[in-house]
């Protein structure tokens, strides 16, 4: 019986262009829309021009360090307005005497003004102080406890777990639908005429999903490594067991909203709106190391902060083992129980 | 075949079906007539495990339903008020699914029997409403069930697959299917059903041949309408035996008419139009319910 209703479930979704593409094409779109916005680790993509303009011909500024080029330019004002008209992301303007000028919006935005700022004025700095042989002062390393990193970290590693997350979640809204269009039509009451235990009935229900979870997860992750030139640093049987919890979760989650949602229109209309809040608290939109320590600990009241935090450990750390995954496994089982238990209590079957 | 004593449903406060008692006999086509409302589906659903009963008990060809729950539902088809399969998916691949319920392959026999074996690859939204109606009965037969529940099969149909619908239903009658037939057509149950079950207000008032519940419960009688002083002439014929509904006035077979007559035309009223009354299903509906079958129409 459960293998004729994962197929009869199979042959619905691919019937239903809506639902593929809103389990299958939207992540991939958010992947490389997201992908390719933000930039991690060192590759900052092509070098930017720094226009240049010295009055003082002694100084020589050759180099402005990683990610930057010299630009010679004619003059002050050529700079200034290759500055001003947004064809350059900063200049500088170093006059006969006082100080070097630092050509740029201060209006921009911080993400893109202060690393740029930064990196000018240490370049300057640089160029204007005599060179003194220096032992190194600084390197940065992992504390032990924490695995080693991945040398170059694309913005994928992020945005493929974050994005699979988020619209694995989406699960949820299917299973419930699914449950109110059976409920609706009266194929549910077909299913508790027929000779078939309730639990199977509800199990049959909810299995077909957990397969096409599966399903649209491995297509996200293969599609990431693959095409996307993600990475996996740990190891895989890792990702896999977290990636089998996360449906897990999802699919409880959809039995709760099965029971409290109502019908379609009324889950079609609530779910997106959870899941959404669900998604940006757990960090699947922005990062949550980048968030506020507050934000940071209210992320753990969903599912999503939990796997995330275990699929950055999982692609970025190296060597990471299914050991290391169980806060996260652990947590994303804790949420499905709760789920389903609160779904269960609330499910009526008439 | 099915056997319900004391059946009945409570919903909070509403009581949707009182105490229903009724025996299918093995091999007859019952017909279940009520206004909306009535309990009809409810009493259904109670029969096929499909909703829990609050009182009273189903057995199912001799098998209990609430203590052999598979055994007995084995037994017994149901074709739901609405239509309950999938419509994106082709007739073969629901009733695939259906059977698989049943644990039945074999799916080709309830496609020949509704007549969809030609389309059953397509999928169901393509289909006509009639189409739809068949493989609805379709889903409730791919098992061969001893007994098959058809709630409301012709709701929105077509004359045509209305007659369609009709003939199948004869045909399984003739292989040895018992049927209970729920309907909101009288014509319908009066030329299909060998006996009839009439609900109203969650109970069973009235069971037996369609000719023992039209001889019980419809004497033939006289229909009259009055004008002129219609008022006056109505109180006389009440006072002769007559029922008043408006203008309309009832006389029982039986009844002294020349009698009434004279009164009526002594109290200044004429008599503008007179029929005799048929004794059919209907009239007794009426009579037994006080309300016409449809609420609608
Ligand atoms: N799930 C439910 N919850 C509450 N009340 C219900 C429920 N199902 C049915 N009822 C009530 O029970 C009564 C009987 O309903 P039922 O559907 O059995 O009538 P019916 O005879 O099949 O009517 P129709 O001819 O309109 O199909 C109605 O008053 C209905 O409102
Ligand atoms: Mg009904």
């Amino acid at each position: 019986m459960i293998g004729a209703a994962i197929l009869k479930d199979v042959q619905l979704l691919l019937r239903d262009r809506g639902r593929l593409l809103s389990l299958f094409a939207l992540p991939v779109v958010f992947m490389v829309v997201f992908g390719s916005m933000f930039k991690f680790g060192p590759d900052r993509g092509a070098p930017r021009p720094i226009p240049v303009w010295s009055g003082r011909p002694e100084l020589h500024l050759d180099s402005l360090g990683e990610g930057f080029t010299v630009e010679p330019a004619p003059s002050a004002d050529a700079v200034r307005h290759a500055v001003a008209t947004g064809d350059r992301v900063a200049g500088l303007v170093i006059p006969p005497t006082g100080p070097v000028e630092l050509v740029i919006d201060l209006a921009g935005p911080v993400q893109v003004r202060g690393p740029v700022q930064g990196a000018l004025t240490a370049a300057v700095m640089r160029a204007l102080a005599p060179p003194i042989p220096m032992p190194a002062l600084i390197e940065a390393k992992s504390p032990p406890g924490i695995a080693k990193p991945l040398d170059s970290i694309s913005a994928f590693q992020v945005t493929v777990p974050g994005n699979a997350v988020l619209f694995g979640f989406f699960l949820s809204m299917t299973v419930a639908m699914t449950f109110a269009s059976e409920r609706r039509s009266g194929t549910w009451r077909r299913l508790l005429a027929a000779p078939v235990p309730r639990w199977k009935a509800l199990v049959g229900t909810l299995v077909p999903y957990f397969v096409i979870g599966c399903v649209q997860l491995a297509f996200l992750f293969g599609l990431g490594a693959l095409g996307f030139g993600m990475q996996i640093a740990g190891s895989v049987v890792a990702l896999v067991a977290l990636s089998l919890a996360v449906v897990l979760c999802a699919t409880c989650l959809g039995l709760l909203f099965a029971s409290v949602g109502g019908t379609e229109k009324q889950i079609g209309s609530t779910a997106p709106v959870v899941l959404l809040v669900m998604g940006l608290l757990g960090g699947c939109m922005f990062p949550r190391i980048a968030m506020p320590d507050f934000m940071k600990s209210l992320g753990h009241v969903v599912p999503h902060s939990w796997a995330l935090d275990g699929y950055y450990d999982v692609l970025v750390r190296q060597g990471t083992s299914l050991a290391d995954l169980a806060p996260s496994i652990g947590a994303l089982c804790g949420f499905a129980a709760l789920f389903a238990a609160l779904g269960l209590w609330r499910f009526r079957f008439e | 075949m099915l056997t319900l004593r004391g059946l009945g449903k409570d919903y909070g406060e509403r009581t949707a079906v009182k105490a229903v008692d009724l025996d299918v006999v093995r091999g007859e086509i019952l017909g279940l007539l009520g206004p909306n409302g009535a309990g009809k589906t409810t009493t259904i659903s109670m029969a096929c495990g499909v909703v829990t009963p609050t009182r009273g008990s189903v057995a199912i060809g001799g098998v209990a339903l609430a203590s052999e729950p598979f055994a007995a539902k084995a037994k017994l088809g149901l074709v739901p008020q609405d239509l309950a399969v999938f419509e994106e998916l082709s007739a073969l691949q629901n009733l695939r699914y259906f059977g698989a319920l049943y644990r039945t392959r074999d799916v080709e026999w309830a496609l020949d029997v509704v007549g969809l074996r030609d389309r059953a690859t397509e999928p169901v939204k393509n289909f006509s409403g009639g189409m739809k109606r068949r493989l609805n009965i379709a889903a409730g037969l791919v098992h061969r069930p001893e007994l098959l529940v058809l709630d409301e099969p012709t709701v929105g149909v077509d004359p045509q697959s209305r007659n369609h619908i009709f003939e199948t239903v004869k045909a399984l009658h003739a292989q040895g299917m018992t049927v209970i037939y729920t309907s909101h057509y009288m014509e319908e149950v009066e030329a299909l059903c060998d006996r009839v079950a009439i609900m109203d207000h969650g109970a069973i008032v009235a069971l037996g041949t369609i000719g023992e519940l039209i001889a019980k419960h419809a004497g033939q009688g006289v229909e009259l309408e009055l004008a002129g002083n219609a008022e006056a002439g109505a109180a006389a014929a009440v006072a002769h035996g007559a029922t008043r509904d408006g203008a309309l006035l009832r006389f029982p077979a039986g009844a002294p008419l020349g009698a009434a007559l004279a009164a009526i035309e002594a109290a200044g009223a004429t008599v503008a139009r007179i029929e005799s009354r048929q004794a059919n299903l209907e009239t007794a509906f009426l009579a037994l319910t006080g309300r016409a079958l449809r609420d609608t129409e």
